[in-house]
């Protein structure tokens, strides 16, 4: 029987060629598309699932609140909250409590690095907490003692190479020893929190006092628990809560101020948390679903058109259908002949498919900037899901077809009187509504996620990010350091082409860690306090950055009194309640003990990506600031390689010791949109192939159709039909899906659409062109591909089709 | 061996029954050679089908080989079907995609009998046949006599006891047409009952027995 099966599907198929192909190949990209997306949308859900205790883990995430007032939301959070749970909360087993570095300068002997975001204090608990084991060196001392550190395996290596790092010494911006105690194996690449050292938190006490410990008003701190099993989250955070307001309420009372901390599960740090002073970025929760929605959709677009080219052969196969019953079939034989016929084509479509992956692979690493590799194909979970889509397209795409195909009734379909294409067309059109309409939702999307990334990338930011090269301020430094800037800003503005350069605590591009709160106007209310991220800037910031000044002056060195001046954009006006730029002026106000003038207002800037609403930034002078120099030049590029070396050249002169690292602030700057784009390429990737398989399966039906039309075509232009009236004929029954499909995929496009801008503070309006253009260009693609199969019929000879008749 | 008692078939035109056979009552023993005549229309076709299981009767009783056929569900129908009757078309209806000896063979499969008896049955039917030659050529291959050959050994492979041909030598020329009489005439003495219609006198001459049809009655 299998036999028999095997000879007549071989047959079939190869007699029908493009429909064999249509199929096959169809199904073949959706498996492929289906397989990668799975891949990478599995590597995005495993962060931190690995962790044996992980379900008991939680980040605190915390709120803090202006006059009742949400103001941040921050990932890392008050400095005492980890140890205040600790002491009043028998459901915490521990915390662990770290704090985050940039731009340190490590260095053993004489290997030197400038460690960035990769070296965290953190106290005893973490590491148990978060089952790393010690490769080398004693587990359980481990970040306990003042001065002593804990590495990862891979920066051990690159630090003391084959030596071995226990009890050796590395030191900190040359001022601060710590002795190795322990190496760890490296964070996997799927945690949401990758560090290469940890110092002991008990140094970071003794450096900075035991407010570090228990501070309410110091942010910038991750606090993990560790709560006991069975504990419930809801309950426990309502405790907290009644502890913070216990604890800090009366004194957050004197100045309006609210805080509430929120428990994070583990596991969904890397896909739902996006708050301030995040470890580092993190995914996209939606996006991964989404991509896994389109993967659904390709698939089932692919499946749709097996349903439908069968059904729609059903006429031809008809017959055999009743010869076979009359030599003795049972249905149940026909069904499982057709499934048969079915798996056939699905498994070649798997191998296929594989040939697939394996080939577009370092493509779709391109595209998703993911670094998938081959050894996937090793994985059981592969071979699972790839099976998985093997059974599932054989039932749903071979099994309806099947129970059509083998209920025909011998007598009929003997005697020709089975109902020409009527049988099964409603569901047929449906199915391609259904086709095109996923199919122009994807479209529509891929066209708004481009225009989004053109709009952000093309809006005026109301400062400059070309032709600016930055450098990391030198961390080694002594007394003369003051002294040493100045010259080698002096030497610096000597080079040619270079323009102007300043110093600052943050450049364009980053969020702003320096969160002040206290803040309020001199003389006004001391419980109507707010916070503003403030940025610490040299003389030379605003012009080199080219703010526009609303009101007001710039810092000058011709003040003496400039140094208790700051400049305020137009929204932190707006915080501080006056509704004119030119009323703030002169005004001044209370920032941590002392008293600064406002002297000039600037417009509001982007200083992130666009997609952040702008910001409340107060400018406070501080000449002798260390972290970032941005040099301005001359040119038609962004960047120079002359302007590098000279930069080169004079570091090495004013700041030896210190590494030489530097960036372009126009890469610096569009590397916010890496995400965005990156999700848009996919996106659009993923669009084009689910459009191209519907356009082939269109493809399938409309040769099918006209093939079955030949007679009546050359019946029609013997009586007169001219060749745009055949073609209409022709068309019209495909057009009518199309458009219908249109109709139904515009409110669910402009819902997600919504949805989506919603994550923008500064976006395009949806308006109707965004459907218009990409349904008619769907359109025009589907009308060109009917085309093809309808022009050939309506421009044929017609004695030819009769006369084989 | 066949016992048709007040058979009757109609279809509803609008909401008036339209008859196409009305109060059939008709025997045949095992062992006769039938043929069934009448003009166009008829309902020569409409009968043999409901003899053949094919189609049901609108009323009326039928009985095979003593088995009360109107009674039966469609699988054991089928089971009954599978087992004596054999059909032969007007229009050969042979499985394209299937070579010669595959469309001999698929009653074979579907009766689940073993491959290595298959095979034996199948050559000696081709060698009987005299298509040996042709028994991997595909129908299209062949000319509408050697396609009806092709049908008839089809028809006979699982031996059944009944023959049904409908019109089988309508698509064929006079001397394909008195070859396939010959071979009727030449089973019919091997003791396969045959039930065929047709409109040519000759032919229905090689039978034993002529029925003839007008308006859906048999004329007497
Ligand atoms: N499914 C049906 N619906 C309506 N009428 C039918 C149906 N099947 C057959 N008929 C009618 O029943 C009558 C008998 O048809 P049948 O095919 O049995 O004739 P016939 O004697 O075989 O004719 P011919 O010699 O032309 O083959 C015809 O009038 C036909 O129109
Ligand atoms: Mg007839």
């Amino acid at each position: 029987m299998i036999s028999n099966f095997l000879i007549i599907a071989w047959r079939n198929l190869s007699k029908h060629r493009v429909f064999s192909f249509i199929n096959i190949f169809g199904l073949a990209i959706g498996i492929a598309a289906s397989l990668l997306i799975f891949q990478y949308a599995r590597f995005e859900l495993s962060y931190d699932r690995f962790e044996p205790k992980g379900d008991r883990v939680f980040r605190l995430e915390q709120d803090r609140f202006n006059n009742g007032k949400l103001s941040t939301q921050w990932a890392a959070g008050a400095a005492g909250i980890g140890k205040l749970v600790k002491d009043n909360l028998p459901e915490v087993e521990s915390y662990a409590h770290l704090h985050g570095t940039n731009g340190l300068v490590v260095n053993y002997k004489d290997k030197e690095f400038r460690e960035n975001n990769t070296v965290f204090f953190a106290n005893d608990a973490f590491l148990p907490m978060f089952g790393y084991t010690a490769q080398k060196g004693m587990q359980a001392e481990s970040l306990k003692d003042v001065n002593t550190a804990v590495m990862t395996a891979s920066a051990a290596r690159r630090y003391f190479g084959s030596e071995d790092p226990i009890g050796k010494v590395i030191s900190m911006n040359k001022k601060k020893d710590f002795r190795v105690t322990a190496v760890v194996s490296d964070p996997p690449p799927n945690t949401h929190f990758h560090f290469d050292i940890l110092l002991s938190f008990a140094t970071f006490i003794q450096m900075n006092g035991p407010g570090a410990e228990t501070a309410w008003g110091w942010d910038g701190f991750y606090t993990y628990l560790l709560l006991r099993p069975g504990t419930d989250p809801a309950a426990f955070e309502k405790k907290m809560a009644d502890l913070v307001h216990s604890q800090w309420g009366p004194q957050m009372k004197d100045t309006k101020e609210g805080i509430a901390f929120h428990l994070q599960p583990l596991r969904d740090i890397h896909l739902y948390s996006n708050y301030m002073f995040e470890s580092e970025t993190n995914g996209n929760g939606r996006a991964v679903y989404f991509l896994l929605v389109i993967a659904l959709f390709i698939i089932v677009i692919a499946w749709i058109n097996y349903i439908n080219l069968s059904t729609a052969r059903s006429v031809d196969r008809a017959r055999e259908v009743g010869v076979r019953k009359v030599l003795g079939s049972y249905r149940t034989q026909l069904v499982g002949q057709f499934v048969f016929e079915s798996l056939l084509i699905n498994a070649l479509a798997v191998i296929l498919g594989l040939l697939l992956v394996i080939g577009c692979l370092p493509v779709f690493n391109v595209i998703t900037g993911k670094q998938i590799s081959f050894s996937l194909l090793a994985e059981g979970w592969f071979w699972l899901v790839l099976t998985g889509l093997f059974l599932a397209g054989t039932f749903f795409s071979g099994f309806y077809p099947a129970l059509v195909l083998s209920s025909f009734k011998p007598i009929a379909v003997l005697k020709g009187r089975l109902a020409g294409t009527g049988h099964g067309a409603l569901l047929r059109q449906s199915l391609v509504v259904f086709q095109f309409a996923a199919s122009v939702v994807l479209m529509v999307g891929t066209f708004a996620v481009y225009r989004q990334l053109r709009f952000m990338q093309t809006l005026d930011l109301g400062i400059r990010v070309d032709r600016t090269m930055v450098l990391k301020g030198p961390n080694v430094i002594d007394s003369t350091y003051m002294a040493k800037l100045s010259a080698f800003k002096e030497e610096m503005l000597h080079e040619p082409g270079i323009v102007s350069m300043t110093a600052s605590t943050e450049v364009p591009g980053n969020k702003v860690k320096w969160n002040a709160g206290g803040i309020r106007l001199v003389g006004s209310d001391p419980t109507r306090v707010q916070q503003y991220r403030v940025l610490g800037v040299d003389y030379d910031f605003m012009k080199t950055y080219g703010f526009h000044f609303l009101k007001g002056r710039d810092f000058s060195k011709e003040f003496r009194s400039d140094s208790a001046a700051v400049i305020f954009n137009e929204a932190a006006v707006r915080q501080l309640g006056f509704g004119q730029p030119g009323e703030a002026l002169n005004k001044r106000i209370e920032f941590w003990g002392k008293q600064y003038t406002i002297v000039g207002v600037v417009s509001n800037h982007h200083q992130e990506s666009p997609q952040a609403a702008y910001d409340a930034h107060i400018f406070r002078l501080i000449p002798e600031v260390t972290d970032y120099y941005s040099i301005r030049f001359h040119g038609d590029e962004n960047h120079s390689e002359a302007v590098m070396q000279a930069a080169k050249r004079q570091w090495a002169a004013f700041f030896p010791g210190n590494p030489f690292d530097y960036f372009y602030l126009d890469d610096h700057y569009a590397q916010q949109y890496k995400a965005d784009e990156q999700f848009g390429k996919t996106f659009g990737v993923f669009a084009v192939l689910a459009i191209f398989i519907s356009c082939m399966g269109l493809l399938g039906l409309a040769s099918f159709v006209t093939i079955q039309r030949t007679k009546e075509i050359g019946i029609r232009k013997i009586i007169g039909a001219g060749t745009p009236g055949i073609l209409l004929l022709l068309t019209r029954d495909f057009v009518k899906p199309v458009l219908l499909s249109f109709v139904l995929a515009v409110p669910v496009t402009w819902w997600l659409l919504h949805r989506w801008l919603e994550n923008y503070a500064s976006r395009i309006a949806v308006s109707p062109w965004m459907f218009v253009l990409p349904a008619l260009l769907i359109l025009v693609i589907a009308m060109g591909t009917i085309a093809t199969q309808t022009l050939k019929a309506a421009s044929a000879n017609p004695s030819r089709s009769l006369r084989s008749e | 061996m066949i016992e048709l008692k007040r058979i009757s078939k109609w279809v509803m035109v609008g909401n008036k029954p339209n008859f196409i056979l009305k109060d059939i009552n008709l025997g045949i023993k095992e062992g006769e050679f039938v043929s069934i005549m009448g003009p166009s229309g008829s309902g020569k076709s409409s009968l043999l089908n409901i003899i053949g299981m094919l189609d049901d009767a609108s009323e009326g009783e039928y009985f095979f080989l003593n088995q009360a056929v109107h009674g039966l569900k469609e699988k054991h129908r089928s089971q009954l079907y599978k087992q004596y009757i054999g059909f032969v078309f007007q229009a050969y209806h042979l499985i394209d995609e299937l070579t010669v000896y595959e469309n001999i063979e698929t009653p074979l499969i579907y009766q689940n009998i073993k491959s290595s008896e298959r095979q034996a049955m199948v050559a000696d039917i081709l060698d009987r046949f005299q298509i040996v030659g042709k028994k991997d050529l595909f129908p299209t291959q062949l000319s509408g006599g050697q396609q009806q050959l092709v049908g008839i050994a089809r028809a006979l492979i699982a031996k059944p006891k009944l023959l049904l041909a409908d019109e089988p030598t309508g698509n064929l020329n006079s001397r394909q047409g008195e070859e396939i009489m010959d071979l009727f005439k030449e089973l019919n003495k091997e003791g396969v009952t045959i039930i065929q219609v047709t409109h040519s006198e000759k032919n229905a001459g090689y039978g034993t027995r002529i029925i003839n049809l007008l308006d859906g009655r048999v004329e007497l």
